[in-house]
């Protein structure tokens, strides 16, 4: 299983205001607010801890059949930090393995239960409006779509 | 409150969010945030501190974690109002 998410940071930018009172309270705990506020580019940050807890919800929904809008229950650790980042997610007793990709434009997160696979995922982005049209009968793993940008892994 | 003028200001709160306007002309106790309104859901926060503004009410992250549809915001919103009168 595998899962992935897509963040088109210009639309984050205009879409949500996470600096919101309360915002981060009801979805970070407290080491992602430090997380983000000890952080170089808080937005960045705020939208990478966001789409490892989306990643790794994505594959534990489809595991669990537990559908809910819990953030709070994902918790997530940042293990290393060079071109790409490399993370954890946990939630209840199941871990979920991340790995991002930032650019200026957009920020991509994969996630597998297992460490090693990560490597093995196969990703396609695609920037409107060049979308693959068809793109279902490729028989995608896992589907993100925002903003301008669509995310399929194999 | 009754569930007609809770949905009445739930319409109020989504519009913002959501591009599906037929869907939100017709919202209804069955309508579903995401499958439906296709919010995004880093927009469902706001949504969770919109109805907290709008209600006077606390929204705890195990009520939040069932607010993924009309009805459960319903069923949220009259629980903390201690109010299930209207039906």
């Amino acid at each position: 299983m595998q899962g992935n998410d897509i963040v088109d940071l210009l639309l984050a930018q205009t879409q949500s205001n996470w600096r919101r009172k309360g915002y981060l309270d009801k979805i970070f705990n407290a080491n992602e607010i430090f997380l983000v506020s000890s952080a170089e580019n808080p937005d960045v940050m705020v939208w990478l801890l966001w789409s490892m807890k989306e990643a790794a919800y994505k594959i534990h929904n489809r595991k669990t059949g537990i559908r809910e809008y819990a953030p709070k229950k994902l918790v997530c650790s940042i293990l290393s930090k060079a071109d790409l980042t490399l993370g954890m997610v946990n939630i209840d007793k199941a871990i979920y393995f991340t790995k991002s990709s930032i650019n200026s434009a957009y920020l991509h997160t994969i996630s597998s239960p297992v460490q090693h696979q990560l490597d093995k995922i196969k990703i396609s982005i695609y920037e409107f409006p060049n979308h693959l049209s068809n793109y279902r009968n490729t028989k995608p793993a896992c589907v993100s779509h925002h903003g301008k940008y669509l995310a399929l892994t194999y | 409150m009754t569930k007609e003028a809770i949905i009445a200001a739930l319409k109020t709160i989504i519009k913002p969010y959501s591009e599906e306007t037929i869907v939100l002309e017709t919202l209804s106790e069955n309508t579903d945030f995401i499958k439906d309104l296709k919010i995004n859901s880093a927009n469902l926060v706001d949504i969770v501190l919109d109805v907290e503004e709008k209600f006077g009410i606390e929204i705890d992250n195990d009520s939040m974690a069932k607010m993924l549809t009309v009805q459960a915001t319903i069923d949220v919103i009259q629980s903390k109002l201690g109010n299930n009168a209207g039906e």
